[in-house]
């Protein structure tokens, strides 16, 4: 079901990309964390005062004063959520439409290899990639944590708020991959696999900003994904999660039913 | 037996474009010339024997076994050669070659160096800064170096110069003597005449002739470009009863079915600066051999 030669030429492929999106998570993680002061609020909480509205849109308003809430709130609403999902919409590409597009694919279909096994391990390669960034966010705020305020971190929820965050990224990517098997050429594949997750993200945004916006969350699957939920252990925070990942792994399944059937011009 | 079976292959494009019942079979250890002119349908009846595309009507099948549905396996045994070479840009071409040898997982590489010393080939630069006959010498080697014992070839020399168009003639001869099947789709004549046994000419997505290499020899007639020194002489020369195919300024094109000592004995009558036989495409000699009915 795998071919580990291509698989290893994935991540080969992949790594560079999965470096500099570590880079800009450990920059923001170092930078907002030591922004956390729970005797006289932070930083933040003044622009929270000054611009409620456009806080709000990118999540950035804090259940409780406590640091994961903090974390939560402010690496959670945006930057976890954009970044993750701009390197699935750059290695889905790259993974399957991008061969298609410049004809490099008949290589990968002209041996022995059944074009399901091309596409489960292309989506292994995206799924340990998307696996990687998580985990690494997961250690860097756990040690970002516990050297500026020991003790202060709930880690075990922070870990159920990043396998949470974990779901969604699966299932963006799996829309990401989803296009890129569906689209022969990489500008249509980028176009529904970017923009698909961030219209969805920009329909959060607007639900979050106000009062008469707010049933627009029924409208984007990022409403899903609740990490104060997850914090204070609503079971509907669970489901959303289990939803997430069902759904990813549905859009993998028929990635691979799409690619293993469709023509190929190359 | 026949090795690959084409039965009825139709795919529509619109606006005339595609293939139309296409059959035809190829023995084993035939190797088959596959011609006609651009966009006549022959890639895409080759991605259809590669399994890149499904059949709307009739099938295609390799060793029996349908090229859609089976096309893993039968790949084990097929080597091809794409029209449109593209390779992992970022490789080099031994890496290319290395990662393609374990992908499918080909035993040994012994037959990867032979290949390369064959085409003087030391593929140690990045594939995006390869030349176009560097790319076409890689794509080669990758088509050949797991002794595949089916070839699908497609312009297979298309970038080559021609001492190595030679080179790749002589191992293909060298492989049909080993008795592989090959299909090979060329523009030409003098590779199509050293090595097929058969040639079929598609037009419009039809096939509209089959025949064999040596009938097609028989059949061919020559042309002569003749320059004289002016054009006087030019236009004296023309009614000296020859079959002219055309005229321009002081040059005469003359058609020769059998008899050359006629032209000869006309051209010491004038006064003859050069002759030259132009080169001639597979398609003009199946034209003049099907009397223009292609």
């Amino acid at each position: 079901m795998i071919n580990f030669t291509l698989y290893k030429r994935g991540m080969q492929g992949s790594w560079k990309t999965l470096l500099i999106f570590a880079a800009v998570l450990a920059m923001y993680f170092a930078i907002i964390i030591s922004m956390f002061n729970p005797e006289i609020g932070s930083a933040l909480e003044e622009f929270a005062k000054a611009m409620p509205e456009l806080m709000a849109m990118v999540g950035m308003t804090p259940a409780s004063a406590e640091l994961i809430s903090f974390m939560s709130a402010y690496l959670y609403g945006f930057i976890m959520l954009v970044f993750p999902m701009i390197f699935s919409i750059i290695i889905a590409n790259k993974l399957i439409a991008s061969h298609v597009d410049k004809g490099s694919m008949t290589y990968l279909v002209a041996a022995p290899v059944k074009r399901s096994t091309v596409v489960f391990t292309q989506m292994k390669v995206l799924c340990t990639g998307l696996f990687a960034l998580v985990l690494f966010a997961t250690v860097l705020g756990i040690v970002v944590c516990e050297i500026s305020f020991p003790g202060e971190l709930d880690i075990v929820r922070f870990a159920l708020l990043n396998a949470g965050v974990l779901c969604l990224q699966l299932f963006i990517s799996g829309i990401c991959f989803l296009a890129s098997c569906v689209f022969n050429e990489s500008k249509y594949a980028v176009s529904a696999g970017a923009g698909i997750p961030a219209l969805a993200f920009i329909i959060q945004m607007l639900a979050n900003a106000g009062q008469d916006l707010e049933k627009f969350k029924y409208a984007t699957f990022f409403t899903l994904f609740n990490p104060d939920g997850i914090i204070a252990g609503e079971a509907s925070a669970y489901l959303g999660m289990a939803i997430l990942l069902v759904g990813a792994i549905a859009l993998f399944a028929l990635s691979i039913i799409v690619f293993s059937r469709k023509d190929l011009h190359i | 037996m026949s090795i690959i079976e084409i039965k009825g292959l139709t795919r529509d494009y619109g606006k005339g474009r595609g293939v139309f019942d296409l059959s035809f079979s190829i023995e084993e250890g035939e190797v088959f010339g596959f011609l006609g002119p651009n966009g006549a349908g022959k890639t895409t009846t080759i991605r259809h024997i590669m399994g890149f595309l499904k059949p709307e009507k009739g099938s295609c099948s390799i060793h029996g076994l349908d090229c859609w549905r089976d096309s893993a396996s039968i790949q084990q045994s097929v080597g091809y050669i794409p029209g449109e070479i593209a390779f992992f840009d970022d490789m080099t071409g031994s890496e290319f070659l290395s990662f393609l040898a374990r992908y499918r997982k080909t035993k040994s590489n012994g037959r990867m160096q032979e290949l390369l010393d064959r085409f003087e080939l030391y593929p140690k630069s990045k594939i995006r800064k390869m030349s176009k006959g560097m790319k076409q010498k890689v794509g080669i080697v990758a088509a050949f170096m797991h002794d595949p014992s089916v070839l699908i070839l497609d312009e297979p020399t298309s970038g080559l110069d021609p001492l190595m168009q030679n080179r790749f003639v002589e191992l293909i001869l060298q492989e049909k003597a080993r008795g592989k099947t090959i299909l090979m789709s060329s523009h030409i004549f003098e590779e199509v005449e050293r090595t097929c046994h058969r040639v079929a000419i598609i037009k419009q997505g039809r096939l509209v002739a089959t025949d064999s290499v040596d009938a097609l020899k028989a059949a061919q007639v020559k042309k002569y470009v003749i320059t004289l020194e002016n054009e006087e002489s030019a236009a004296a020369f023309v009614n000296e009863g020859l079959n002219i195919a055309s005229v321009s300024q002081n040059s005469v094109t003359v058609i020769v079915q059998n008899d050359i000592k006629e032209l000869i004995a006309v051209m010491n009558r004038y006064p003859v600066t050069n002759i030259s036989a132009p080169h001639q495409s597979l398609e003009e000699v199946f034209m003049q051999y099907y009397g223009g009915n292609i």
